[in-house]
């Protein structure tokens, strides 16, 4: 995953999640456990659904401000 | 290798010349600007078969976690970075943990270690039988400018750690 779409485009992972959170936190909100586990789901349905090399795929989430 | 270490190599050592007063002087954007990234030449690919609760995951950081009781922390002030890793043990506890990067802010990660290294989360998920096995071991970096060292050191040592736990599955936290 990342949430840089710049230094993705460098690296250039097999398959890829970008988040729109900030460095630090990059699974969204301190405490959001609920939201920890959304992101890890769609990393594993990534696995299966990215076929193509160098996919990457931005996820919609907005932080919550508390 | 899809990547040209002789290319970047030459690079890089004109670039920590060059950057040095500047890194010295706090002047990470103009640092970081000069600074010769790393392209990869392909995207390596190992196609996927089989189901998450048949594999063995294991996690890598870079968000500079270390086991505060047991293992230094990462060098903060050169700039070369530092090109090492710690192990963490999938037992370890968030108070456990330090945090020794110097250029993002810790406060959140500090409340939470999940943000940055989801390994609850992940236990969580081989508890429900939805992941296979979460390994034994999971894998932190920093700050590395010095990618020679990282690809020809550090991550050989932690592809021959990660064989010999099974892992066939990573999460990567690029912070």
């Amino acid at each position: 995953m990342g949430n840089m779409a710049d230094r993705m485009g460098h690296i250039r992972p097999p398959r890829a999640l970008l988040v729109k959170f900030p460095r630090g936190s990059m699974l969204g909100e301190p405490g959001n456990a609920k939201r920890q586990r959304r992101i890890i789901m769609d990393a594993l349905e990534a696995l299966s659904t990215m076929t193509e090399p160098g996919t990457i795929k931005e996820l919609t989430y907005r932080w919550k401000k508390p | 290798m899809p990547i040209n270490l002789e290319k970047f190599k030459a690079a890089y050592e004109k670039w920590v010349e060059e950057s040095l007063p500047d890194f010295r002087a706090g002047k990470m954007e103009d640092v970081i600007k000069k600074y010769p990234f790393v392209v990869s030449e392909d995207v390596p690919w190992t196609v996927f078969r089989g189901h998450p609760s048949e594999k063995t995951i294991a996690l890598v950081t870079s968000g500079g976690l270390y086991l505060k009781d047991s293992q230094p922390a990462f060098d903060a002030e050169s700039i070369h970075g530092d090109p090492s890793f710690r192990e963490i043990p999938r037992t370890v506890r968030p108070e456990d943990l330090g945090i020794s990067h110097p250029h993002y802010d810790h406060s959140l990660a500090e409340q939470d270690v999940n943000t940055i290294f989801p390994i609850q989360p992940f236990i969580a998920l081989e508890k429900e039988g939805i992941v296979g096995k979460i390994a034994d071991t999971h894998y932190s970096f920093s700050y590395v400018n010095d990618v020679v060292t990282l690809l020809t050191e550090s991550v050989p040592a932690v592809i021959a750690r990660m064989r010999s736990e099974g892992v066939d599955t990573l999460f990567l936290v690029p912070v």
